[in-house]
């Protein structure tokens, strides 16, 4: 008799998980009790604690719901205290807080994981970190999707009210490669210790790659940067926050001319945005008047076209990290949807031995 | 009393279910809303004030 699990029995659970509205679209795998006691048995935290309620729809979330959920997203145990620091790091973001998940926009969590926990869990930083193939990197953000559904009941078509979202909404989560930046990682940066294995997260709006290989010259290839982010497309209000994740050969190009990651910031701070004609042209120039408010199109000219609207507030608006293969010099620009918190959460340390190996 | 535009009825529905009052009525405008002028959202007022009205004294 063999040893090899019954795939007739498997697929009769996933089906069932399908019946039940608890999948994202793909199959989940089934939890059972003694999954969900291998989960909670990583963490200290107790599984009634609540993570988050949202008080408008009278929902919560607690630790064992988010080990459920978790492990349906096919989580390892072992990720189990790295997705209950990217659901604390993301809540600290304050469009979160504030119906952020619900928006028109669709927002991505963007996950950053620094620290040796990188490779003890596997967790992909080099080539392909946007491109799937891995399984903490794929599963872990998949589970905060499926608690955002199944915890809060936030589902397209009802209370997600995504117009049309963000490719790979639930699928981006990489380690920064600390090995090949030239920079402080990016925990370290928001004041951890060295070696620290935290989880930085933020709600994203957008990814638009930036493909130089041709220059060598910091300032042209900041310039093709500026551009991007520059872009009148992605405005909605005046202040923006846009952030980069370098790949190693930028990141190092600009190391090299003396441009620390601060230098980066302020450069990108001083030169992204737009003259009043340019954003006339695209019916955006009441956005340059600032606030909240000046959505629609003026009727008459209200400034010079020449005056120049910054688009990033200060440096605590562009997020700077550094990931991705060193083959070849292509970097990408996100956009954070609301306000990134500039801060990173600490990982709480394994409780069982980390079984890399199984990771995939 | 509620005034949403009807890009938004579904989200709506649900809300007031969860609110524990399945069925509330309420008033809806076209969508789009966002990109109107101040005399286009005026003129938005102007057309549901008469239902907005009923529904407050019922």
């Amino acid at each position: 008799m063999s040893n090899e699990p019954d795939p007739d029995v498997a697929r009769e659970a996933i089906e069932y998980c399908y019946e039940q509205g608890w999948t994202d679209g793909l199959p989940v795998v089934p939890a059972s009790q003694s999954r969900l006691d291998e989960f909670l048995a990583q963490t200290s935290r107790d599984a009634d604690e609540v993570l988050w309620r949202m008080d408008h729809l009278g929902r919560e979330c607690t630790v064992r719901t988010a080990a459920i959920n978790a492990a349906m997203a096919g989580c390892l145990p072992e990720y189990f205290p790295v997705v209950l620091a990217a659901w604390d790091a993301v809540m600290r973001d304050r469009a979160a807080k504030g119906g952020g998940w619900q928006s028109t926009s669709g927002p991505a969590p963007l996950i950053v994981i620094n620290g040796p926990i990188r490779h003890d869990l596997s967790v992909n930083c080099t080539g392909g970190i946007f491109a799937g193939g891995f399984r903490p990197n794929a599963t872990i953000p998949r589970a905060l999707g499926l608690m955002l559904r199944n915890a809060f009941g936030v589902a397209p078509h009802v209370f997600d009210q995504t117009t049309q979202g963000i490719p790979g909404r639930w699928a981006i989560c990489f380690g920064e490669n600390e090995e090949e930046s030239p920079w402080e990682p990016l925990a370290t940066e928001m004041g951890l210790e060295p070696n620290a294995n935290a989880v930085s997260c933020t709600l994203t709006r957008t990814y638009e790659f930036v493909d130089n290989r041709h220059t060598q010259d910091p300032e042209q290839l900041l310039n093709d940067f500026a551009d991007t982010i520059s872009r009148t497309g992605v405005m909605i209000f005046r202040a923006q926050s846009a952030g980069i994740v370098f790949c190693p050969e930028h990141a190092q190009m600009l190391a090299n001319a003396g441009y620390s990651k601060t230098d980066v910031k302020d450069w990108l701070v001083e030169q992204c945005g737009r003259v009043e004609a340019d954003l006339r042209r695209a019916g955006k120039d009441a956005v340059s008047e600032g606030g909240f408010g000046g959505r629609s199109a003026s009727e008459e000219e209200r400034v010079p076209g020449d005056v120049f609207t910054p688009f990033l507030p200060g440096r605590q608006s562009v997020p700077i990290v550094v990931a991705g293969a060193r083959n070849a010099a292509i970097s990408m620009v996100f956009r954070v949807f609301g306000e990134w918190s500039n801060s990173s959460v600490e990982i709480e340390p394994a409780r069982s031995p980390v079984q890399a190996a199984k990771g995939g | 009393m509620v005034i949403c535009s009807d890009a938004f009825k579904a989200t709506a529905d649900a809300m007031a279910e969860v609110q524990g009052a399945p069925g509330y009525v309420y008033v809806t405008t076209p969508h789009p809303v966002a990109g109107l002028t101040p005399e286009q959202v005026r003129e938005r007022a102007e057309s549901v004030a008469g239902e907005v009205a009923r529904l407050l004294a019922e």
